[in-house]
């Protein structure tokens, strides 16, 4: 690889700049570390601790607060419980493409935090270190991960496979959850934000916003393009419903990649903007009426908004919703065979799923953990203490989570008592009902071929068209240029 | 150890090789590689063919155009009423104009979002005005500072002698003030005309919806496409050379120094 021949000559004239300065390096090490874990995890993806006292979450069971951040607790955890000192090396990264741009580059992490179609690129690019046999032995008491992962997201995980080799012996689901849209009741109605249609409709003109993301964005427009298909009764009931919804949101053809354009390119004017980081508090401000949303990011925004007395709403388009993950994988190149690294690293994936540490993290984040706890019942009683409703309250419904927690039919353990409207509120975001999950879809990694067609159906849509300029444009051009080149002659002459 | 010219000129040295000229040489290759390494002239004869990025280059010129010309029509009167005015604290009221540059960026677009939102009601209607005015607003000191120092250095006895030999005030400063304060104006331009071209984070954050280069730049990027992000940013920089080129010749001393003092 030539490419990396470069890197590495920039990188080796660096080392010597910073080798000259031994004692800046000499400082931040106290003790002699035995295992460097070299963690990618996207931004603001983790509790930092440092908590208030009043934040301190008062479950039956005990108190749960963050008091220092989770890298920390896990250096000290690990040193207490395996005896061995452990440096984290944490980093972070902002979108899956900058990880894996990061990491063709010659970046070299052990354990990264990518999304599910960026885990299964780099499953397909032979780039994941499968996870050991122990880290799966469920009698060993600190395998939290997998005593606690909850059923519905290790059937997928196992029901998911790259080139044979299935999703849960490379990758240990982390968070996840739904898109939908963020609306206020009060302008947008619960049918209108129901429906990806929502971004076309010109009721609401300039005043919805979507992610700038050519994935997110190929998605919602596949799912309004293909509106009467997906809502039909004939589909809603074929046997094989779940298999044929992932194939349609999946379309890759030309013919649907040319429709996506035409539908983006529409709406792009309807729209107020494609947002990249704005959305959340364009919302709570009120500049814009409804919001495509990550339902970890629609979680915070209604929690920011009702901190002023403001409610929102969260509703999930009846077409299909995408349904997302974020798991840990290790990486061949950074683990090369380490053992110690490696324990080190499949430690770091069970001590983020030990439920306490579960609960600091999404209390902290917003986003939904993989993990739903196994026997530890702490992770429930948290959804209740979120959203469970209190005593005396009146308009309260029962809500169903046994498909999260449980493989048992039947069970009545895992049914909440929450307010009737938390139904279009957070807990639907955080925790959406098992009807909801029906429709929901994967996005899968796209084949180099498919992705760059997307990709340039993305540009199009967002490029200025150089035949769009007018004539009149032209000539009034090709006039300034030749009055300049014309007064700048007759300057020199004279 | 004695300071020669040569010891001096070393620290520069190893930066312009560490950050200039390695990374132009990295962009170099990736412009004129494909994805199996070998060398190819494709990614260029895509630039020039695709409507695009054609496209592309002319919106961010429109933006750069009208950015640079709201520039100089505020900063040049400000900068001459400046310095040919007889204030003592002439130097606190420049610094007032370079105050804006000391508090960060993002922090500035965000509250000058919320100031247009006063005003406009919706941003989504105007995003290109509102582009060109964050652009503006972002620049603004880079245009002043330059013109500024020109006009403040012009020796005064010129204007008394085009005076003496009857010229008016309107005259006086047509025919010798402006003429002389080209330099300054051309420093100023090439200050605000190029970043205006690639700076996209003033669109994102001011919500228009249509790319720039620095924007078609990174969608290439994400895309892992470095070949052809990487050959639109050698265009853009040859575009750039051309530029300093064509105005290389006007440019003088004053002028760099007036760069120089940012």
């Amino acid at each position: 690889m030539r490419k990396r021949r470069i890197f590495a000559a920039l990188a080796a004239v660096l080392a010597l700049f910073l080798t000259a300065f031994p004692s800046v390096q000499a400082k931040s090490v106290e003790e002699e570390p035995v295992v460097v874990l070299r963690v990618c995890n996207w931004e603001e993806y983790i509790d930092l601790g440092d908590w208030e006292e009043d934040e301190v979450i008062d479950l039956e069971s005990g108190d749960i607060i963050g008091v220092n951040d989770m890298v920390t607790d896990f250096e000290e955890w690990y040193r207490e419980t395996y005896g061995v000192t452990v440096r984290v090396e944490y980093s972070t990264f902002g979108t899956n493409e900058d990880l894996y741009n990061m990491l063709t580059l010659g970046d070299v992490y052990d354990l990264v935090c990518p999304s599910e179609y960026m885990i299964m690129k780099l499953m397909a690019e032979d780039l994941v270190q499968p996870l050991s046999e122990d880290f799966f032995d469920e009698e060993d008491e600190y395998n939290y991960y997998i005593q606690g992962v909850s059923p519905f997201i290790r059937g997928i995980f196992e029901g998911h496979d790259i080139n044979g080799v299935t999703w849960d012996r490379c990758a240990a689901g982390y968070m996840w959850g739904i898109t939908g849209f963020v609306y206020n009741p009060e302008e947008v109605s619960e049918e209108d934000a129901s429906t990806w249609h929502l971004l076309e409709n010109t009721d609401y003109y300039r005043q919805i916003t979507i992610k700038d993301n050519v994935r997110d964005s190929y998605f919602a427009a596949v799912g309004a393009l293909k509106s009467d298909l997906l809502t039909s009764e004939a589909f809603l009931n074929d046997p094989d419903y779940a298999e044929k919804l992932q194939d349609e949101m999946n379309d890759t053809s030309q013919e649907t990649i040319d429709k996506a354009q035409e539908f983006l390119q529409g709406i792009k004017d309807n729209l107020y903007s494609f947002e990249t980081d704005s959305g959340k508090a364009d919302m709570i401000t009120g500049k814009v009426v409804a919001n495509y949303q990550w339902s970890g990011d629609a979680v915070y925004t209604m929690d920011q908004a009702e901190e002023d007395d403001y409610y929102l709403n969260f509703a999930v388009p009846v077409e299909s919703t995408n349904i997302y993950f974020d798991g840990w994988v290790m990486l061949k190149d950074g683990i090369a065979g380490n053992a110690a690294r490696q324990h080190a690293a499949e430690a770091f994936i069970n001590f983020l799923s030990r439920p306490d540490n579960v609960i600091r993290n999404m209390y902290y984040i917003g986003y939904t953990s993989a993990i739903s706890g196994g026997d530890d019942e702490r992770i429930l009683e948290y959804v209740d203490w979120c959203y469970g409703a209190e005593e005396d309250e009146e308009d309260t419904v029962e809500y169903d989570l046994s498909y999260f927690f449980t493989e048992e039919e039947d069970s009545e353990d895992y049914i909440l008592t929450v307010p009737e409207e938390q139904l279009k509120r957070q807990l639907v975001a955080q925790y959406p009902s098992e009807e909801l999950i029906r429709r929901a879809s994967i996005m899968v990694y796209f084949d180099a071929e498919k992705n760059e067609a997307i990709n340039r159906m993305w540009i199009r849509v967002r490029c200025f068209n150089i035949n769009q300029v007018p004539l009149w444009a032209w000539i009034a051009i090709g006039a300034a240029v030749l009055a300049g080149a014309v007064a700048f002659i007759v300057k020199k002459v004279r | 150890m004695k300071f020669s010219r040569k010891t001096l000129g070393i620290p520069y040295a190893v930066f312009l090789v560490l950050f200039v000229a390695a990374p132009l040489l990295v962009l170099f290759y990736y412009a004129f590689t494909n994805g199996q390494g070998q060398f190819t002239v494709q990614n260029l004869t895509d630039f020039f063919t695709d409507p695009n990025t054609l496209g592309t280059l002319f919106y961010s010129l429109l933006i750069a155009a009208a950015t640079t010309a709201l520039c100089l029509l505020l900063a040049y009167p400000a900068a001459y009423i400046l310095a040919t005015s007889r204030l003592k604290a002439k130097s606190v009221i420049i610094m007032i104009f370079v105050m804006p540059m000391w508090i960060n960026f993002s922090l500035r677009i965000t509250a000058l979002k919320e100031i247009l939102t006063v005003i406009e009601g919706n941003l989504a209607f105007y995003p290109f005005l509102n582009s060109v005015i964050g652009m503006t607003y972002d620049f603004l000191p880079f245009m002043i500072l330059p013109i500024y120092n020109t006009i403040v250095r012009l020796d005064g006895s010129l204007i008394e002698a085009a005076k003496d030999l009857g010229a008016n005030d309107r005259q006086a400063f047509f025919r010798v003030t402006l003429p002389l304060s080209v330099p300054g104006i051309v420093s100023g331009v090439s200050m605000v005309f190029l970043p205006a071209m690639t700076n996209y984070v003033v669109l994102d954050m001011l919500y228009n919806n249509t790319y720039i280069m620095g924007s078609l730049i990174g969608s290439y990027f994400s895309a892992y496409n470095w070949h052809g992000g990487s050959m639109i940013a050698l265009v853009l920089l040859g575009i750039i050379c051309l530029f300093t080129l064509l105005t290389g010749g006007m440019e003088t001393e004053d002028a760099r120094t007036g760069g120089a003092l940012l």
